[in-house]
């Protein structure tokens, strides 16, 4: 057994390594000024520890382990990772690889990072302040960026050990875009990743956050969007479970007529672990936001979803919604969810919507009657459960890789496997 | 092919099914008809293995083996074929991929060739044009937004692609339009065989007309009180249900 870790210990940890980093020499200034400005508040912030509300169901001792004490190696790029976009663009370890980096017409690349504000929690100030890569990708106004643009992160290493991974994005004045994040990852590495994405006037992101690390990765995420402009983001966000899966995902909505519609789809089967705690700022009048949610856990697994809309006193006009349906496989594992919602402006329409059930009884009877065993009849409900949304994914490449991996992570039990093994 | 002996059985703990005796076999249609309340789709329930129907007296025997102790597919992989009254809605599990579950596990617990997707795809596309369903719901989650006639049919194609040895319809015909009624008809029929077996569960004998039984059965009060050729259907048309199950109460009222 590891020794208890404490909020202090990993203050200590991390501190001692966001010093090494700030003293070795920065590419860019742009990195360096983020490096500095990001170590100066992580010496002011606090780390969670048990008594944490936001992380009363998630436990960070699997760091114990000694993740934050390594950092993970430089390590080459595996041949076989996915193509699900047009331009691929590959970060290993945090670093990125230069033979990937093909991008369409008005997109530029940079190779830095630069956003603070919003991004307040101490592991996403952490990956600021340790920051050795990073690349910032910005849209140039009114470009109709030709196909998705797919970002891998991929993590490697055999021990555990850690690495930051960054990804920026502005959309200037009338563009498009798809991008298409990816988690990717083998052994038993934490990926500390932020990604913050800014949206101005007139521009449509379609976004796609997949989530499929290994088994036993640890996985700590901070994703922001700013719309600063009369914007629309679609986000997409699909997570299997892993020792330790923890999203913070915090949407400021800034100017009236702004559109924000959040979709997610998490599993945790097994031991796995996921926590998303989702905000929603809506600080000017007339936005909407709309969020839609569906959270399966079955044997072991734990899944967490706290979902807060937070209006503001000037937000008149504001349309929120959250709906997060759970499915429940069996006694063994949990959901927790909690809408929570914070309204101080009268003039606004809210509504939520949280459940957890269970399998249908009757569905199970249906398949059972046409010759189906019961674990196929389950795994085939549940997949049904998830597939509603993944049928209403707008890319078609998208939807046609994650069907086969949502199935496999419904299918038989991996923890099972091992177990006859 | 189905032996019934004495069997009862209850439903939540509440007796339905009293002592009923009924052999099926092979070639035979028979027909099931008795007012509201009687036990006949209990029946068609018990037979396939649904949750909180129990048995608790006699047997069911289906192919020789008893069906008490067996789970619902494992009756199904047998060739048992329940077609639903009310049949479920999966939003987000297509027509297709259900076929496809159902018919992998019993073509191989039956020994037969197994299909690929192709083939699947073919047949079941052949099989909606049978029954009057555009190929267009194979890709729709199941049942999901059908109307009633539309789930009916969806019914009869699930069983001509999966050629059960025994077909049990519990009220197949309710709902349906003259149409619709004809089309299943015609489905039905043409699964009519020596080696088959038909049970069709009814209130009405409209579906006998186009479904020729070769017995027609009376339940009532849990038990069969009368059984006859396809012209009894006709009487009950005529006469009700009263003549045979009011002589029965009487009885009972005498004996209490």
């Amino acid at each position: 057994m590891s020794a208890l870790l404490s909020p202090e210990d990993l203050k200590r940890q991390a501190l001692a390594n966001a010093q090494d980093a700030t003293e070795s020499k920065a590419e860019s200034p742009a990195l360096a000024a983020l490096r500095d400005n990001s170590l100066a508040a992580l010496k002011a912030a606090v780390f969670p520890g048990r008594k944490t509300e936001q992380w009363k169901y998630t436990s960070l001792q699997p760091l114990a382990d000694g993740h934050l004490n390594r950092r993970a190696a430089a390590a080459a790029t595996p041949a076989d990772l996915p193509k699900l976009g047009d331009y691929r663009l590959v970060l290993v370890n945090g670093r990125l690889d230069e033979s990937t980096s093909a991008l369409p017409d008005g997109v530029t690349l940079k190779r830095e990072a630069s956003r603070l504000e919003g991004l307040t929690t101490p592991f996403a100030l952490y990956n600021g302040a340790a920051l050795d890569d990073a690349i910032t990708l910005e849209v140039a106004a009114n470009t109709d960026v030709a196909g998705p643009v797919q970002v891998i992160h991929y993590a490697d290493g055999d021990q555990p050990a850690h690495c930051n991974t960054r990804l920026e994005v502005v959309l200037d004045t009338g563009s498009r875009m798809t991008l298409i994040e990816q988690y990717l990852g083998r052994g038993p590495v934490l990926t500390n990743a932020v990604t913050a994405i800014e949206t101005r006037d007139n521009a449509h992101l379609s976004h796609y956050r997949l989530q499929s690390e290994a088994r036993d990765s640890l996985h700590i995420g901070t994703l922001l969007f700013r719309q600063t402009g009369v914007s629309r983001v679609d986000s997409y966000q699909l997570m299997a479970g892993s020792r330790l899966r923890r999203n913070d995902v915090r949407a400021f909505i800034d100017k009236s007529g702004a559109e924000l519609n959040m979709n997610g789809i998490f599993v945790a089967r097994d031991r796995t672990h996921i926590d998303n705690q989702l905000c929603v700022e809506h600080r000017v009048p007339d936005c909407t936001s709309n969020q839609v949610y569906r959270g399966l856990a079955g044997e072991k697994g734990k899944a967490i979803l706290n979902g807060r809309i937070h209006i503001h006193p000037g937000a008149s006009g504001t349309l929120a919604e959250l709906s997060n349906k759970n499915l429940l496989l069996n006694p063994g594992a949990e959901i927790y969810t909690k809408p929570e919602l914070e309204i101080y402006n009268d003039d606004v329409k809210c509504a939520h919507g949280a459940t957890v059930g269970q399998l249908d009884a009757g569905q199970q009877f249906y398949l059972q009657a046409r010759g189906v065993p019961l674990a196929e009849a389950k795994r085939l409900l549940s997949l049904g459960f998830v597939n509603e949304l993944v049928m209403g994914l707008p890319d078609q490449t998208v939807a046609d890789w994650a069907q086969p991996w949502l199935a496999g992570e419904l299918g038989q039990s991996r923890g099972a496997d091992e177990e006859a093994a | 092919m189905l032996e019934i002996r004495d069997l009862h059985a209850a439903v939540a703990g509440e007796p339905i099914l009293k002592g009923l005796n009924l052999t099926v076999n092979a070639g035979e249609v028979h027909a099931i008809m008795g007012p509201n309340g009687s036990g006949k789709s209990t029946l068609a329930n018990v037979l396939a293995g649904k949750d909180n129907y129990e048995i608790t007296g006699g047997d069911a025997l289906f192919e020789g083996k008893s069906l008490a102790d067996m789970e619902p597919e494992e009756r199904a992989q047998l060739g048992l074929f329940l077609a639903f009254q009310y049949p479920v809605e999966i939003p987000g599990v297509s027509n297709m991929e259900f076929l496809k579950a159902a018919l992998e596990a019993t073509r191989k617990a039956q020994g037969k060739e197994e299909w690929d997707s192709v083939t699947l795809l073919r047949k079941a596309r052949e099989t909606c044009k049978l029954v009057d369903l555009d190929p267009q719901f194979l890709k729709r989650g199941v049942n999901e937004g059908f109307s009633g006639g539309e789930k009916k049919r969806n019914e009869i194609m699930q069983m001509l692609l999966m050629e059960p040895k025994l077909a049990l319809l519990d009220e197949t015909d309710s709902g349906l339009d003259i149409d619709a009624l004809q089309t299943v008809a015609r489905g039905v029929n043409s699964l009519r065989s020596p080696e088959r077996g038909i049970v069709l569960v009814t209130h009405y004998q409209r579906l006998l007309d186009y479904i020729v039984p070769d017995f027609v059965h009376v339940l009532s009060d849990g038990q069969i009180v009368k059984s006859g050729g396809k012209e009894l259907a006709h009487e009950l048309e005529q006469h009700g249900y009263g003549w045979l199950t009011g002589d029965r109460n009487d009885g009972k009222d005498q004996s209490a």
